[in-house]
C-alpha cells in the first residue's frame, strides 16, 4: 500500500497498548463530573420543552404551527434536512475513509458515528410529526393490509425518503454497534466492578478476539463499508428529490442531489470538528485527536466549502441562463434581495466565505477560532435550508398567494427539544461508551507512533 | 484439574509472529490465537478463509430481485393505480427503493451471518484463555492432546521467541 509521511504520527505521547485502553476507558470508570450533570440537566429541560411542544402539536394539531397554505413546509422540514445533514458525517467519515484506507479516521470515527445515530434519530422525528396524525404513520409501510390491500406509491420521493431514513438509521446504528463489540470486551475484561463486567459483558456478545472472530469481523467491516458508501450519497440525494421533482421555482434543478450531498457532508464534518474539539479539551485526548487530525478536517472543510460556493453560484447562474422569469424572480428578487436576503447572505457568508479562513495555518491551529467556524458552518447550513424552503414557497407563481412565514413557539420548541436530545445523547455517549475505537487505534499504533521501533512494516494494507 | 491447554503470552506483534512461524515449522498445531486487534498475518497463518463477500453478493442479489418483484406485484398486478398517466411499471422510479432495500438486506443479512459464523451473540458462553488478550497481550493457545512431540519442547520455543509467560490451563466457558 502506498504510504506517505504527510500525516505525521497519529498517536502522540509514547503510548503502549495498555495505556491506550486505560486512557480511553478512563471516563467510563471515573465518577460523573459536575459539568456533565449540569449540561445533561439543561439538555433534559430542553428535551422536556420539546416534548411539551410535541404534545401540543398532537393534541391541537398542525394548526399550532406557523405553516400556512403557501408555506406548507416550515421549520420542521428545515430542521429535518439539517439534522439529516449532520447525520451524514459518521458514515462519510468511517466509510469513505475506511475505503480510502485513511488511518487517521480511527481516532474520530466512533464519535462521528455516535453523532450520526443521534442526529438521524432527531431528524426522523420531524417527518413523522409533519404527517399530522402521527398515529396513522403505519399507513406508509407497504404491508398486506385490510384496506384493499392498498399499497404505497413507490414513485413518490416522500416514500423513498421514508425508506432511506429508516434504512440509514438501522444501518448506521448496526455499523456503529459492531464496531464497539471488541471495545466492550476490553472493558469487560479490564473493569473491577461486577456490574460493569456484567453489563458490558452482555453487550460484548462473548467477544474474545480470536483469529476466527477477527477474520470475519474484518470481512464484515469491508462489506458494510463498501455497501454503505452508496448510502452516504443516496440518502441525501433522496432528500433532495423531495424538492427537486416538484415544479417550484428554486427547487426544480438538476444540481440538487450533489448539492445536498455535499452540503450534508459539510455540516457533518463541521459538527465532527465541534465535537472533537470538545472531547479533546474535556477528556484530554490530545494524544489521540492530535492537531494534525483537526488540521485534516479543516482542510476537508475548505474543499467542501469551495464546492458549496460553486453550487450557490451555479444555481444563480442557471436562474439567469434558463431565462425563466420565475427562477429569475426567486433568485434575484427573493433571495439575493428581498424579504429573506438576510438568510441568503448569512448562508453565503457562513458556508462559502468564512471557512476559507482555514487556508491560513494560524486559523487552523487556533482551536478557538476553528471551534467558532465549525459552529458557524452549521448555522450557515441551517440558513441554507431556510433559504431553499421558505423563499421558494412563500412567493411562487401566483402573487395572490404570496405570504410570509414565521414560526410559532411550538415549532421553535420542537427544534429546541431535538437540540436537547442531541446533547443528551452525545453526553450519554461520552460517559458510557469508549469515545475512541480502542482496537482500531491499537492497530495503527505501530505504524504511526514515532517512538516505536521501525524494524517492521506492520501495515498490512 | 486437567490442565489440557498450553498458553503462550506475548507482549508484541513481532515476537508473536515469529513464534507462530516457528511452531508451525516444527509441526505443532495452534489451537487459536487471541489478539487485541486484527492482525492479518495471524489470520493468514491460521489458514482460515472466509467466503463472506460471496455471501454478501448473494444477499444483495436476492434483496434486489425480491424488492423489484414485490414492487412489480403491488404496483402492476395487485392494485394498478394511474399516477398522472405514468406507466404502472415505472421501473426508473423503482430503482431508488431497490438500491436502499438492497443495501439494507446486505447489511442485516451480513450481520446475522457474522453473528452465526463468528459465534458472536448475546449471552454467549465464551472461552477466553487469558483475559489480558483484549487489552495488551497477544495469546497463543495449544491443545496438548493434539501435539505430536512433547510440550516441553513447545514451551522452550515459545520462551525463546519472546513469550513473557507460558503456562498450562484448563479452558472453561464463561458467561
Amino acid at each position: 500500500m502506498y504510504k506517505t509521511e504527510v500525516r505525521g504520527p497519529l498517536i502522540l505521547g509514547d503510548k503502549n497498548y495498555r495505556q491506550i485502553s486505560s486512557d480511553i476507558i478512563a471516563p467510563i470508570d471515573q465518577p460523573i463530573p459536575n459539568w456533565w450533570k449540569a449540561v445533561f440537566g439543561v439538555s433534559m429541560l430542553a428535551t422536556l420543552f420539546g416534548v411539551y411542544a410535541i404534545y401540543t402539536t398532537l393534541v391541537e394539531g398542525i394548526g399550532t404551527w406557523g405553516v400556512n397554505n403557501s408555506v406548507g413546509w416550515g421549520w420542521e422540514i428545515i430542521n429535518f434536512v439539517w439534522w439529516i445533514g449532520i447525520g451524514h458525517a459518521g458514515t462519510a467519515f468511517s466509510i469513505f475513509l475506511l475505503i480510502l484506507r485513511q488511518k487517521w479516521r480511527t481516532s474520530i470515527n466512533r464519535a462521528a458515528e455516535a453523532m450520526t445515530v443521534v442526529a438521524v434519530g432527531c431528524a426522523a422525528l420531524f417527518p413523522a410529526l409533519h404527517m399530522g396524525r402521527v398515529w396513522m404513520m403505519f399507513y406508509i409501510f407497504p404491508y398486506p393490509n385490510s384496506r384493499g390491500p392498498l399499497w404505497v406509491n413507490f414513485n413518490s420521493p416522500l416514500f423513498w425518503d421514508f425508506i432511506a431514513i429508516s434504512a440509514y438509521l438501522l444501518i448506521s446504528a448496526s455499523f456503529w454497534y459492531f464496531g464497539m463489540v471488541p471495545d466492550f470486551a476490553t472493558i469487560r475484561d479490564k473493569t473491577t466492578s461486577k456490574v460493569k463486567r456484567a453489563v458490558y459483558g452482555f453487550f460484548a456478545f462473548g467477544w474474545t478476539g480470536s483469529s476466527r472472530e477477527w477474520l470475519r469481523y474484518e470481512a464484515l467491516s469491508y462489506v458494510l463499508g463498501g455497501i454503505a458508501a452508496v448510502l452516504v450519497v443516496s440518502v441525501h440525494s433522496i432528500v433532495s428529490t423531495d424538492f427537486a421533482v416538484s415544479v417550484i421555482p428554486g427547487w426544480h434543478t438538476a444540481v440538487f442531489p450533489p448539492y445536498f450531498v455535499v452540503g450534508a457532508i459539510f455540516s457533518g464534518f463541521a459538527m465532527v470538528m465541534t465535537l472533537m474539539i470538545i472531547i479533546r479539551k474535556i477528556y484530554k485526548f490530545q494524544d489521540y485527536v492530535t492537531d494534525s487530525h483537526l488540521n485534516a478536517i479543516a482542510k476537508i472543510l475548505i474543499f467542501v466549502s469551495l464546492i458549496m460556493g460553486t453550487a450557490y453560484a451555479t444555481e444563480i447562474f442557471m436562474a439567469w441562463y434558463s431565462g425563466s422569469t420565475y427562477e429569475m424572480f426567486t433568485f434575484f428578487k427573493n433571495r439575493i434581495t428581498g424579504d429573506y436576503s438576510f438568510q441568503f447572505w448569512a448562508m453565503v457568508v457562513c458556508n462559502a466565505f468564512i471557512p476559507q479562513l482555514f487556508w491560513f495555518k494560524k486559523v487552523r491551529q487556533n482551536l478557538t477560532i476553528a471551534f467558532i467556524i465549525s459552529i458557524l458552518i452549521n448555522v450557515g447550513m441551517w440558513y441554507e435550508r431556510f433559504n431553499i424552503l421558505i423563499t421558494s414557497l412563500s412567493k411562487d407563481y401566483l402573487p395572490s398567494s404570496w405570504t410570509v412565514y414565521s414560526p410559532t413557539w411550538v415549532e421553535i420548541g420542537i427544534y429546541i427539544g431535538t437540540l436537547g436530545m442531541f446533547v443528551a445523547g452525545v453526553l450519554l455517549f461520552f460517559k458510557y461508551i469508549p469515545m475512541i475505537a480502542i482496537s482500531e487505534v491499537k492497530s495503527i499504533l505501530k505504524v504511526t507512533s514515532i517512538n516505536k521501533n521501525e524494524k517492521t512494516n506492520a501495515s498490512h494494507e | 484439574m486437567n490442565k489440557n491447554h498450553i498458553i503462550g503470552v506475548f507482549d508484541d506483534e513481532d515476537s508473536l509472529m515469529s513464534a507462530v512461524h516457528e511452531v508451525k515449522e516444527k509441526g505443532f498445531e495452534i489451537w487459536e490465537v487471541f489478539t487485541p486487534y486484527p492482525i492479518h498475518e495471524v489470520i493468514e497463518a491460521m489458514g482460515k478463509k472466509t467466503r463472506f463477500t460471496f455471501a454478501a453478493f448473494i444477499y444483495g442479489f436476492l434483496g434486489a430481485a425480491g424488492v423489484l418483484a414485490f414492487m412489480y406485484y403491488t404496483a402492476v398486478i395487485d392494485w394498478p393505480i394511474n399516477y398522472g398517466g405514468k406507466p404502472t411499471n415505472a421501473f426508473p422510479s423503482f430503482i431508488v427503493v431497490t438500491i436502499v432495500i438492497t443495501i439494507l438486506t446486505v447489511t442485516l443479512a451480513s450481520l446475522f451471518t457474522f453473528s452465526l459464523r463468528a459465534k458472536i451473540y448475546p449471552g454467549k458462553a465464551y472461552i477466553l484463555p487469558d483475559a489480558r488478550s483484549t487489552d495488551d497481550k497477544f495469546v497463543m493457545v495449544f491443545d496438548k492432546s493434539k501435539q505430536n512431540s512433547g510440550s516441553g519442547d513447545l514451551e522452550s520455543i515459545l520462551l525463546k521467541k519472546g513469550a513473557v509467560e507460558v503456562y498450562e490451563k484448563e479452558l472453561q466457558p464463561q458467561i
